[in-house]
């Protein structure tokens, strides 16, 4: 077994006891990434140097001389972050991300930034100044995103885990697409500090790993309180300890009544009926929860929110302080207007006019209002449904990844294909993204869901699951 | 419906020029948005107030303490438009 093929509690257990060096490990992963990323394409900057100059200090803390990446629209300082934009050039942060300085601060080692949709708007990966990123596991089709980079390098085997964010399935859905463990956390568990807004009060940082603990290990890190961000939890640290002895025995798993009638692609719904059993063998009682609100509207409120959020968000993009620029404009108006008409991409600048359309004086009570409104309703029927079961099991896609170019046409049906995952931002929840095994040499994962807060038990659910389903393989990174 | 000059103002609106094409697209985009948000129109939501997390009702507050931020140079380095320890913009009023 080559080094960069352990897992991230191999690797600490192994660097611990001095069986191998970081250095050892680093080049072993290096190697995978030279070996693979002309297939994949997940970087948008890879951070050689800085990695070697990490490995030269004195490394100390759980992850020291683990190797990782992170999305690029978490905040390196000094190291170039684009959030797969023109529009931020070769801009360096003069700070970290706060989940990244947690990371750093345990000893991981940044092997780079990796690819995204532009400013995390999409579900593909495809939709990033940069190019796009491949599947690992079948290099014609997409990861998903907008976090696929993220995906695709834990999957490929390039670092046993990486961040992402989800602000409306953007950690779920590429986790599923590339076969590797994503968990989207409560709205609040993890310091937004440091990511590149796209929808404030939608947007989570999460971790992706090839195994449920390693997804405990890195929330053992990342998820800590920060006042740097208002809305981060403010209570005593969560407890992500691993634990052998989790069972699930009598607990309730439920399935959506409104979410049955929906056509799904014959992995998926193969992959429901074999999860829905290992669960009734273990013990726990399948129940049926109703959310017609959610099944109905979601996908129009979300969009709704997402893009007024974003249009507000994105304003601070003049060119002015940081990023692209021209400098021979005549006046201001001018200059922004050229800054921001080619440094947006098509999908950035549509979402753009949508949110200040919805948000205009004469529209806003009739689109963002109402949309602010009928998220109410949502976390009202999620805390409802709570009432009645401890987990809600679904699709984190309705469909397996396309291959790269076959995208629909038509915006408002690739909107309507994150119904799965986008309620579960709306209500502020945590989401788990598991692997539940492989179709043609495609992986299928499903979908995990808790009430806020109940991260540390969602990922214990997740490990009895894992236990009967099996972790998946390193993808081959299109090498044959 | 919204028509291209309406979408073309909401654009400038938001210093986005588009090119033809980009406008064609981004009427079809927006009205096609529009017709699923008519979707609200089925709820009755009078009494329903707007959503907020129970956490964010009350506003936590930090100490009013002086934190030194060393980076101002970095910040500076990274624009073009700098004149001193100042940003400079290109001037505001038209000719």
């Amino acid at each position: 077994m080559e080094l960069y093929e352990l897992d991230l509690y191999s690797m600490i257990e192994k660097l611990k006891a001095k069986e191998i060096s970081p250095q050892e490990l680093y080049e072993s992963c290096k190697a995978r990434i030279d070996s693979c990323e002309e297939n994949i394409h997940a970087f948008i900057t890879r951070t050689d140097d800085f990695a070697k100059k990490q490995l030269s200090e004195n490394l100390s803390g759980i992850f020291a001389g683990v190797p990782t990446v992170m999305k690029d629209n978490l905040c390196t300082q000094g190291i170039k972050t684009t959030a797969a934009s023109k529009i931020l050039g070769d801009w360096r942060p003069p700070y970290d991300a706060t989940a990244w300085k947690y990371l750093r601060e345990a000893g991981a080692i940044l092997m780079g930034k990796v690819n995204m949709d532009e400013f995390a708007m999409g579900n593909t990966c495809g939709n990033s100044a940069y190019g796009p990123t491949h599947n690992p596991n079948d290099i014609s089709r997409v990861p998903g995103g907008s976090s696929g980079g993220s995906a695709a390098a834990v999957s490929a085997g390039y670092v046993p885990f990486s961040l992402g964010s989800d602000t409306g399935g953007s950690i779920r859905q590429p986790a599923s697409f590339c076969g590797v463990y994503g968990l989207k956390p409560t709205y609040g568990m993890v310091s937004r500090y440091g990511l590149i807004s796209y929808g404030s009060s939608l947007d989570q940082i999460g971790p992706f790993a090839r195994t449920i603990r390693d997804l405990q290990l890195v929330m053992s890190v990342i998820a800590r309180h920060d006042p740097m961000d208002s809305s981060c939890f403010r209570e005593k640290n969560p407890d992500f300890t691993h634990r052998e002895d989790v069972n699930i025995k009598g607990k309730k798993f439920a399935l959506v009544k409104e979410f049955q009638d929906f056509t799904l692609d014959a992995p998926i719904a193969d992959a429901m009926t074999k999860t829905r059993k290992v669960l009734e063998d273990e013990g726990a009682i399948i129940v049926e929860v109703s959310l017609p609100v959610v099944a109905r509207y979601a996908v129009a409120c979300y969009y709704a929110l997402a893009m007024s959020e974003a249009h507000t968000n994105l304003e601070r993009y003049d060119g002015v302080r940081y990023g692209y620029t021209v400098t021979d404009a005549a006046g201001v108006k001018e200059m922004f207007e050229r800054v921001r008409s080619c440094g947006f991409g098509s999908e950035v600048k549509s979402r753009i006019i949508a949110g200040t359309c919805l948000t205009e004086p004469s529209r806003c009570d009739e689109y963002y209002v109402a949309a602010t409104k009928v998220r109410t309703l949502i976390a009202q029927e999620f805390t409802r449904a709570f009432g009645e079961t401890d987990y809600i099991l679904q699709p984190a896609s309705p469909s397996m990844p396309p291959k790269i170019g076959e995208v629909d046409d038509d915006e408002m049906k690739g909107y309507e294909a994150d119904l799965y995952t986008l309620p579960v931002n709306l209500a502020g929840l945590p989401g788990l993204t598991f692997f539940t095994g492989y179709a043609e040499k495609l992986p299928v994962g499903l979908q995990l869901i808790g009430p806020r807060w109940s991260d540390p038990e969602l990922l214990n659910a997740g490990l009895v699951l894992e236990r009967h389903l099996g972790q998946p393989k390193i993808a081959n990174g299109g090498i044959k | 419906m919204l028509t291209s000059e309406e979408v073309n103002s909401i654009a400038l609106e938001s210093r986005l020029v588009l090119t033809d094409n980009e406008l064609v697209g981004a009427v079809r985009y927006i009205n096609n948005f529009l017709n699923m948000l008519d979707r609200f129109k089925e709820l009755d939501l009078k009494d329903v107030e707007p959503f907020s997390f129970a956490e964010a009702l009350e506003c936590p507050l930090r100490e009013d303490t002086v934190i030194q931020f060393p980076q101002t140079q970095a910040i500076l380095d990274e624009s073009e438009h700098v004149d001193g320890a100042y940003f400079k913009v290109p001037r505001i009023m038209e000719e």
